[in-house]
């Protein structure tokens, strides 16, 4: 049956129950006169269409019914069962949650691990500044000196894990030239000893030597300063060997450290 | 017997009114004390800072009777055993009014307060501390200094004078003891666990055989002549620097 039978087929069965307009309904009997095989095809719809408004009254039996029921109930038991076959659409499912679980694992880590790496870099960035707050607060403590002097040791050690620091060498620079303690001012002409290769700490330390009063500190530079080969401190040798307040000591430190310099 | 107990009552009586004492509350903070000449400072579990004079009876200038002494600072004797003492709150300064000689006195400290004692003058004597658990600046020319039971930390420094450090059972980081011409003699627990440096220029340096010094590798070039000891005891810890330009250093154990 093709399109055009189609259509004509279900115009019959219009104008078979009546429900065409009149233009429609003349066209139909035109058709049905001048066609056999619409004739044809009207007389086997009507014939049809009778036999399904008597059914109309047929109620479907007892026994059928029991028999589709059945059938039915068989039908969806076997669709049941169907469904524990492994590769049912189920199963697609779990597969592809895992999958996507595994997936979405795995980049949530690759970037919590990029954002610890970062924290941790950021974190550790920020124990340094601490750090050095601390030591720097720890080195200005004027109630104690041996707090000041876990400071500067602590200057030495954090800039030990890293480059030379300007800050810290200023601060240690600053407290062997004006703290109010020996020992501290020795602890610090020690840790600066460490960066007795930079320039301007060699200059701090000759420039140190005139500042200094207690022998203690004056010797310790001197001794400094000549294991260092520093040859531009022969003038402030000379001005202590020269200096009627110098302690005999400290003169006999400054004598040595000419004889050993040239 | 009876006579015995009233004689010495009296004997207590008299020597609670002859020893002089001047007492401040204080439970924390520092003691500064400068330029006392003849002072031995003790800890104790009190509440107040206790100056005493250990003079004695000492023959009473009648001249001065009904005077004060002022000094050369601007600084007047308000202990009546020849001390200035001025509370500053969380600094307490001591003076001496005499410039040579000065009373003999006695320094009992609470626990918590710390002990800052600084020397200039040719005019001293033995500066002596015990029983002390807290810290300890010491800054002499001329004087010897003696520490007696003390855990440190401590910041000792001396010109002219020896150092005598006998440390309790424990000890306190950090450690710094020089002197330029003394000897310094120093005792620790055999267990102390320290980062141990020693130096000497023109003296030598001493070592109780029982204390193991891990001394620093020096690679492969060793010097000789050096005149520096650095080393760990018992794996390392608390800095300990002990120095003397001119004369030896002593490590005892305890």
């Amino acid at each position: 049956m093709n399109m055009e039978q189609e259509k004509l087929a279900s115009r019959i069965i219009d104008y078979i129950g009546g429900k065409l307009n009149e233009t429609d309904k003349q066209l139909i009997e035109q058709e049905l006169v001048k066609s056999s095989e619409a004739y044809k095809l009207y007389e086997q719809l009507k014939e049809v269409m009778q036999v399904m408004d008597s059914s109309k009254e047929l109620e479907p039996s007892a026994k059928l019914r029991n028999d589709f029921e059945a059938f039915l109930r068989a039908e969806t038991e076997q669709g049941k069962k169907s469904k524990t076959v492994f590769f049912s659409t189920t199963w697609y499912k779990v597969a592809a949650a895992v999958a996507l679980l595994l997936v979405g694992g795995g980049t949530g880590y690759w970037i919590s691990q990029q954002n610890r790496q970062q924290n941790e870099l950021m974190a550790l960035q920020k124990e340094i500044e601490e750090t050095r707050r601390l030591v720097l607060a720890q080195m200005n403590n004027d109630q104690s000196a041996s707090q000041r002097m876990l400071g500067v040791m602590a200057a030495y050690e954090s800039v030990q894990a890293n480059k030379p620091d300007d800050e810290i060498v200023e601060a240690l620079v600053t407290s062997m030239n004006t703290d109010s303690n020996s020992n501290v001012r020795l602890a610090a002409v020690e840790a600066l000893s460490k960066f007795a290769a930079e320039e301007k700490v060699r200059k701090a330390l000759i420039e140190s030597l005139s500042k200094q009063k207690d022998p203690v500190v004056q010797i310790a530079l001197i001794q400094l300063l000549v294991q260092i080969k520093e040859k531009d401190v022969m003038k402030s040798l000379k001005q202590i060997i020269d200096d009627e307040q110098s302690l005999p000591a400290v003169k006999d430190e400054a004598h040595a450290g000419i004889f050993k310099l040239s | 017997m009876k006579k015995q107990i009233v004689a010495i009552a009296l004997l207590i009586i008299s020597t609670g009114v002859f020893a002089q004492e001047f007492k401040l509350p204080k439970t924390s903070g520092k003691l500064l004390i400068s330029e006392v000449n003849n002072v031995t400072i003790e800890g104790y579990d009190g509440k107040e800072i206790v100056f005493s004079s250990m003079d004695g009876i000492k023959e009473k200038d009648s001249r001065a009777q009904g005077l004060r002494a002022v000094s050369a600072m601007g600084l007047e004797d308000n202990t009546g055993i020849g001390l200035s003492v001025q509370d500053k709150g969380n600094t307490v300064e001591v003076y001496q009014m005499k410039k040579m000689d000065g009373p003999k006195v006695k320094i009992m400290v609470p626990k918590g307060v710390t002990v800052s004692y600084s020397h200039t003058s040719p005019y001293g004597s033995n500066i002596r501390f015990k029983n002390i658990s807290n810290e300890i600046e010491v800054s002499t020319v001329h004087n010897s200094v003696h520490l007696d039971n003390v855990t440190g930390p401590l910041a000792v420094k001396t010109v002219h004078g020896s150092i005598d450090v006998i440390f309790g059972s424990t000890i306190n980081n950090p450690i710094s003891i020089v002197s330029v011409h003394g000897p310094v003699d120093v005792t620790i627990p055999v267990s102390t666990k320290a980062n141990l440096s020693m130096t000497t220029s023109y003296g030598e340096m001493f070592v109780d055989p029982s204390i193991k010094i891990e001394f620093e590798d020096q690679g492969e070039w060793k010097k000789y002549g050096s005149n520096k000891v650095s080393g760990k005891l018992n794996g390392g810890g608390l800095d300990m620097k002990l120095s003397s330009t001119h004369n030896s250093i002593y490590l005892r154990k305890k």
